[in-house]
């Protein structure tokens, strides 16, 4: 059998989000039209359930007499949904078949034609369809609502189209109000972050970096002190004049640097951060020598690098406090001065040499 | 590979064989010469030793290999002395890179006593700076260095400071005119006691008042400067006379103008180099130039200033002395015994100096400004010696300012056997009595509006990038505990990290 594909999933979505507030979840992907069909077996009860009857009443079959047909108006709503608020882009009233697709299967076997220009992937099934299968499809649920949600669910483009209409309704305060209506405060928004929300942070990430690396004996409190003054003197010094060949990497115009110290810091580690280290691998070409292999770094391990550079370059200095240094240090390197460029880009020079050797190192998993 | 030699030859000791498994004859080299002779075993070259060590060890010797050790460079020379402290000293008023604040009212005659301009902040007048450098105001670790120019903000006593300035001075009527008011500042730590000094000091100079400062108390008594007893005094009293210079030398600089304009009226006959008819300028610069008689001339200025009217027999009229400030700032350090010693090396009390009995008896009753003035000491909380007979006496001092009286059992009396120092207890009770009222100033967090304008104050600085809203100045306000100004700039100050962004809607 041909896959089912569905050409309108979008309207399937719209319909989920077009349930009022109240109605369970698991009803949400069904199409209405199959509502009052379905639910004739409630999914789950247990007899020594405390539920109310009110609510079982509902799921209850209905008699005879019982009309399942809508009243007047109910009616008159629904054509008028149907003739003017769901329009297709060019404005005719949607058909039935859009609104609630058809089965590719369906046209295909209605269409010899089509089926000769159909996808090669459906194609290819319907080739393979006398075989045996590697699952069996023969045990057919007796839960239709469960197998819609679960298709709802692994389909992508559902989700897909979920997404967009869920952006949509942002601009569509009405629909949102009443989701959220009867509640006495805003909504609760969850924050992005929500595995990283327990964190407390007191310093920028790259900050922390610095100063760990700045520490000694494990005075932390002392490099903090440290790195405290650096930040100062940036905020303090003129303005970098910067060299057109080294300029820090997506920085702001120089006048605007000294007043945000931290993004100056980052933007000065991160400029003169390696790409990669070089790896010597022994054993390669025989005979003992070394070849050297580029080796790529991530953010973090990059701007270690960088950061030893420039602490390394700022202990040759003659000034008098380490603060004073390490800023005069990050000064230059701002202003392309500094000898930790040269450092960088002798490493690049190896780096790019190495890459012929990237196809000698054995691959790791 | 065939031996050289055949079975039978090993196994047959031969003769040469034999010979070479004897022991040589002698051990010394063999030399083709005439037995008789040693000369030649002489100059022979000593023979060489074997190379192989193994025999050469000495018992237990290490058989590692020995590296020499390197010796440590020292790559860099220690800095030139008194560098790293003139860095530490060194006071920076501005940051170019900081944004100038438009609109920023000044500091001036006309806005110190203006009550509109409560709470904003008002920069200090540019020209006054150099005064307020002259006599230290500014204070190294006070972040003058992040904004453009100095300003400072107009809290409440501030304003109230430049009202009562104001009166003393006759500007505004008032029954204060020509009066002295005493003050001890006090507060928890960072909330700008020293700052309130400054402040002073700038309305003073705005007005034409002389200033004369004591910017640390602890240098006079931590036995930094010299001293020497004073003869025919019952108890020895100690004179320092290089720190009187310097504090001289800061009256000097900072009062040029005032002191300039002002000529002698009274009758010096200690100082034989002083002219009649020369300023008082003149007089105190007598002092900076030879530090022995820079007590005299700081003495003959001082009768100066409060002169009321010229002494008989000086020709010059008199012209009127403006009112004076006198600030302290660290009053702890003098309530207690010094580091100075004397002959007998008991230790010398604090209040035995002449140079800061002088200043401690400004607080004592009565006119002690003749013309008038402000006389404002400050404690200190970021050095001072724990002091409890200053706590005591600043306690009383509380009391009687709610209106304790010395007799009821509330008011705070020093515990028995505390070792209070009885002679800061009569200071306290000196200053104490009912005309010329010692008074404590009690400084603490500013307000919330204050808070407002000074984190406002950071935003337009360029050194705080949010948005200044409510929320934002009362975090800042809790977090300073309060709005203690000091805490509030170090939190300021501290880059702030990016908020966690709060999603919009389903992702």
């Amino acid at each position: 059998m041909p896959p089912r594909f569905n050409l309108c999933t979008a309207q399937k979505v719209i319909s989920a989000f077009r349930q009022p507030p109240l109605a369970s979840p698991r009803k949400l992907a069904i199409h209405p039209r199959f509502r009052a069909a379905q639910s004739t077996t409630p999914l789950q009860k247990r007899w020594n359930s405390s539920r109310n009857d009110a609510e079982d009443l509902p799921e209850r079959p209905k008699g005879p007499s019982e009309d399942p047909l809508p009243d007047v108006s109910e009616e008159a709503a629904e054509i008028d949904r149907i003739m003017n608020k769901e329009k297709r882009c060019d404005g005719q009233p949607a058909s039935p078949e859009l609104e609630q697709g058809t089965p590719v299967s369906e046209i295909l076997s209605r269409d010899k034609e089509a089926m000769k220009h159909m996808p090669k992937v459906m194609q290819d099934q319907v080739k393979k369809n006398g075989g045996s299968r590697s699952f069996s499809t023969s045990a057919r649920s007796r839960l239709p609502d469960v197998q819609e949600t679960n298709a709802a669910r692994e389909d992508p483009s559902i989700a897909m189209v979920a997404s967009m209409i869920g952006q949509a309704t942002e601009q569509a305060p009405g629909l949102e109000a009443e989701r959220h209506s009867g509640l006495k405060f805003d909504y609760p928004v969850s924050p992005a972050n929500t595995k990283t929300l327990n964190f407390r942070k007191r310093y920028d990430t790259l900050q922390e970096q610095f100063t760990k690396m700045i520490m000694e004996d494990g005075k932390l409190s002392r490099a903090q002190k440290v790195m405290a003054s650096i930040l100062d003197q940036l905020r303090t010094s003129p303005a970098p004049q910067v060299n057109a060949r080294r300029r820090l990497l997506g920085a702001p115009p120089a006048p605007q640097l000294p007043l945000d110290p931290v993004l100056y810091l980052t933007l000065i580690v991160d400029s003169v951060a390696p790409l990669f280290r070089i790896r010597q691998q022994k054993g390669l070409t025989g005979g003992g020598t070394a070849v050297q292999i580029p080796h790529p770094l991530t953010l973090r391990q990059r701007r270690r690098s960088a950061i030893k550079w420039i602490i390394d370059a700022s202990d040759k200095r003659r000034d008098t406090h380490v603060a004073q240094r390490i800023a005069n240090e990050l000064l230059a390197v701002a202003e392309g001065r500094s000898g930790v460029w040269e450092r960088r880009d002798q490493q690049h020079k190896l780096g790019i040499a190495g890459r012929a050797n990237l196809g000698l190192a054995p691959r790791r998993r | 590979m065939v031996p050289s030699a055949c079975w039978n030859c090993v196994l047959r000791p031969r003769a040469a064989a034999t010979r070479a498994l004897l022991p040589p004859s002698s051990s010394a080299p063999r030399v083709a010469s005439a037995p008789f002779h040693s000369s030649a075993a002489q100059y022979a070259q000593p023979a060489k030793k074997k190379a192989n060590t193994q025999t050469m060890m000495k018992h237990r010797q290490s058989m590692s290999i020995r590296r020499k050790k390197k010796k440590p460079v020292d790559r860099v020379r220690p800095p030139p002395v008194g560098e790293r402290k003139a860095l530490k000293k060194r006071i920076v008023l501005s940051n170019p890179n900081a944004l100038e604040i438009e609109g920023m009212a000044d500091l001036s005659a006309e806005t110190m006593s203006n009550p509109s301009l409560r709470g904003t902040i008002m920069g200090l007048p540019v020209d006054k700076l150099d005064q307020l450098r002259a006599v230290e105001a500014f204070k190294p670790k006070q972040s003058w260095s992040l904004f453009r120019r100095p300003s400072t903000v107009f809290r409440r006593s501030t304003y109230e400071m430049g009202r009562l300035i104001d009166q003393i001075t006759g500007d505004v009527e008032g029954a204060q005119q020509g009066k002295v008011v005493k003050k001890i500042v006090t507060g928890p730590k960072g909330s700008g006691k020293t700052v309130h000094l400054l402040q002073a000091m700038t309305m003073a100079f705005i007005k034409k008042w002389v200033v004369i400062t004591v910017p640390d108390a602890r240098e006079l008594v931590s036995g930094d400067t010299a001293y020497s007893p004073i003869e025919g005094t019952n108890p020895t009293q100690y004179v320092q006379p290089n720190a009187t210079s310097t504090l001289l030398s800061r009256v000097v600089k900072a009062n040029q103008d005032v002191l300039a304009g002002l000529r002698i009226s009274q009758q010096h006959p200690a100082l034989k180099g002083l002219k009649p008819g020369s300023t008082l300028a003149d007089l105190a610069k007598l002092g900076l130039q030879d530090a022995a008689v820079a007590w005299p001339v700081f003495q003959a200025l001082w009768t100066e200033l409060n002169a009321t009217k010229a002494a008989p027999g000086v020709k010059d009229e008199f012209q009127p002395r403006p009112p004076m400030l006198v600030t302290l700032d660290g009053l702890a350090h003098w309530m207690g015994e010094s580091v100075y010693r004397a002959a007998d090396y008991t230790t010398i009390h604090s209040h035995d100096l002449v140079f800061v009995n002088h200043f401690l008896s400004l607080l004592t009753q009565g006119q002690t400004l003749g013309n008038g003035g402000l006389v404002l000491y400050a404690t200190s909380t970021s050095n001072s010696p724990s002091n409890y007979s200053l706590e005591v006496g600043l306690d009383q001092l509380a009391a009687r300012q709610e209106g304790v009286k010395p007799s009821s059992p509330e008011y705070p009396q020093p515990e028995s056997y505390s070792d209070a120092d009885p002679r800061v207890m009569d200071l306290f009770q000196a200053s104490m009595s009912k005309d010329g009222l010692l008074e404590l100033q009690t400084l603490s967090g500013l307000t919330r509006d204050e808070t407002r304008s000074y984190v406002t104050y950071f935003a337009r600085s360029g050194l705080l990038r949010e948005v200044v809203n409510d929320q934002l100045v009362g975090e800042k306000w809790s977090l300073s505990g309060g709005g203690v100004i000091g805490e509030l700039e170090k939190v300021l100050r501290r880059p702030q990290l990016s908020r966690p962004q709060v999603a919009t809607a389903t992702a």
